[in-house]
């Protein structure tokens, strides 16, 4: 019990955010790592078991595959844990629960290795997911991961319709909540913070954070909710790595090759 | 106009339509997604690394397969099917490319190529001398330069990497260095892959020749022609193929050849070999992009030709020579 708890409360990075509104968060307990360790297609460290924040009873989630195809999935109190993968490419893990008056969906990107599913991810991110859905335009690149410092674009959709001049909520753990306005097309920038403390050298020695982005929007008597939660990594050039140093070697390159062009020119002229 | 249109002249059309393509390709068309990449293994240097890209060079995956796919072989006693069939696949592809362009990637469709080249007619332009070839005995001495890049770099030291013997950054060690790494996501206005990394030794010495390759091949491109393409590991890539390739260069040297030294003097590649006697044989040599220079700038009637298959698509002939070394006067001032 008390290793359950403790996993619970190291494993979840992002715990009691959200404003109530559902959203997934990664848990880091031996149980999913050794089963996304099990399962291969999971990148080192990673695991196979997420939580779902703040969920009602009523929740209910699935998989979207990469091939575009739809797995149930099915809930441990408010965790679970995902299958096997059966081929290489994006993932969405979909949430959703209704009450009374409201609908809330928390969804969430994975990109896992395995046989390509020949699908583009164009497609997953495109296929509308939940009535209101927070839309990275586009997800990051296979191999690659959000990166602190950088920016990126999301669209806000409802109904499979822009959503203008809304609200969206950006925060992470160590970030307080910031709020984003969608423009005339529903999209919307943010540049994820570098805010990453304790950091040591080397890309691989630093666990990767969570940010969650969370929106809501009432259309009559229903508000719906909806999230959207990625990890993302330290960003080396803001540590280990100097720009400038490369900037400097660069021109210490070029005028080597300067230096070259003068003794070839000599060397041409002293026939 | 029928004055400007050379083979040359075709050839920058095609080289800056692929350099769009390239670079800015997923801006223009839905290739952001590796899965949407072109081939994924294309047997030029478009870097992977390149966020709008629209397709990426065949060393990068390679360079990942012999990391954790061929390694496993050793590590983890996986089958050979396993361990090899991302590879294979990755080779397969790289081949029948060749089949259909040879080395033709390089002359016309490579971005640092074209980078390359574009420097050396800044260079011209603005009055610096040009070392028009370089002498037989520096070329042999670099010539194996290639050799050892492909065959330390892209397969040894990430296969190594692998097993355990080297630390991670020796992972892709190509890619570390490789100047079209930070030409074609400087192009996009990404400047992150500038950096010297303190991470330990290992990525300091990688990022450190990164970035002073990338300098020093600037500066040479003003003077010399494709500093870069002499060592890149591309070619010895495409060398593996090139007797499958549909595209060649054929001469037929036997009657009117005399050996006048044009076709070395016009190559950018100081392939010497290439004025020697040949009757009708494909001369493609390792180090050859098939730019056509040598085809353009041979005065003899038939003597050079770019052959597809069975098909002769261009000749050399004495008016092909005049126009082009009058337009080549013209260009030089």
């Amino acid at each position: 019990m008390k290793k359950i708890l403790f996993s619970l409360l190291v494993g979840v990075s992002l715990w009691g955010y959200g404003d109530g509104a559902i959203y997934w968060t990664p848990h880091g307990c031996d149980d999913g790592k050794a089963t996304a360790s099990k399962h291969g297609g999971h990148g080192k460290g990673e695991s196979a078991m997420f939580a779902l924040m703040n969920s009602e009873a009523n929740a209910s989630a699935y998989l979207i595959l990469p091939d575009l195809s739809e797995q149930n999935l099915t809930f441990k109190r408010n965790t679970l844990m995902l299958p096997k993968p059966s081929m290489g490419g994006y993932y969405a893990i979909v949430a959703e629960g209704n009450t009374t008056n409201g609908v809330y969906s928390a969804i969430r990107y994975l990109s896992l290795q395995g046989r390509p599913a020949k699908v583009s991810p164009t497609l997953l991110t495109a296929i509308s997911k939940s009535a209101l859905e927070i839309i990275p335009d586009p997800l990051h690149r296979e191999h690659d991961r959000y990166t602190a410092s950088k920016s990126y674009h999301f669209l806000l959709h409802f109904q499979g319709k822009p959503l203008i001049n809304t609200t969206v909520t950006f925060e992470t753990h160590d970030t307080p909540a910031q709020t984003y306005t969608t423009d005339q097309t529903g999209a919307f920038s943010i540049t994820l913070p570098n805010d990453f403390k304790n950091v040591k050298v080397g890309r691989s020695e630093n666990k990767p954070s969570e940010f969650l982005l969370s929106t809501q929007h009432r259309d009559g008597e229903r508000l719906y909710k909806s999230t959207l939660t990625m990890p993302y990594s330290l960003n080396p050039n803001d540590y280990w790595q100097s720009q400038t140093y490369g900037a400097g070697a660069i021109f210490i390159g070029f005028i080597g090759g300067l230096l070259v062009y003068r003794r070839t020119k000599k060397g041409a002229k002293n026939g | 106009m029928d004055k400007l249109l050379t083979l040359t002249a075709l050839r920058r059309v095609v080289q800056l339509t692929a350099f769009v393509f390239f670079v800015y390709g997923a801006m223009i068309f839905t290739t952001f997604y590796t899965g949407d990449k072109l081939t994924q293994n294309l047997p030029a240097l478009s870097c992977a690394y390149d966020q709008s890209g629209g397709d990426f060079c065949a060393l990068i995956p390679l360079q990942h397969q012999m990391d954790h796919r061929v390694s496993t072989l050793f590590t983890q006693n996986a089958g050979a099917m396993e361990a090899l069939m991302g590879t294979l696949i990755t080779i397969g592809t790289v081949a029948l490319l060749i089949l259909i362009l040879n080395k033709a990637f390089c002359g016309w469709l490579c971005p640092l190529g074209f980078f390359q080249e574009t420097i050396t007619m800044i260079g011209t332009k603005l009055g610096l001398t040009q070392l028009t070839s370089l002498s037989r005995e520096t070329i042999t001495k670099i010539r194996p330069i290639k050799w050892f890049i492909f065959l330390f770099l892209v397969l040894i030291f990430p296969l190594l990497t692998g097993i355990g013997f080297l630390g991670h950054e020796w992972g892709n060690p190509y890619c570390s260095i490789c100047p079209s790494r930070i030409m074609t996501t400087a192009m996009t206005g990404d400047m992150s892959q500038v950096y010297i990394s303190q991470a330990n030794g290992g990525y300091f010495a990688l990022s450190l020749i990164a970035d002073l390759l990338f300098g020093l091949m600037i500066a040479l491109a003003l003077f010399v022609r494709q500093p870069f393409c002499r060592i890149c590991p591309i070619l010895p890539m495409q060398t593996l193929f090139k007797k499958i390739g549909l595209l060649r260069l054929v001469k037929n040297g036997s009657s009117s050849c005399e050996s006048c030294g044009n076709c070395v003097k016009a190559c950018p590649m100081d392939i010497y070999e290439i004025q020697d006697q040949a009757e009708n044989r494909n001369i493609t040599h390792s180090d050859c992009t098939l730019c056509g220079r040598c085809v353009e700038f041979c005065p003899h009637d038939g003597v050079m030709s770019f052959k597809y298959g069975p098909l002769t698509l261009y000749s050399s002939s004495k008016e092909g020579f005049k126009k082009r070394t009058k337009i080549d006067k013209w260009w030089k001032g």
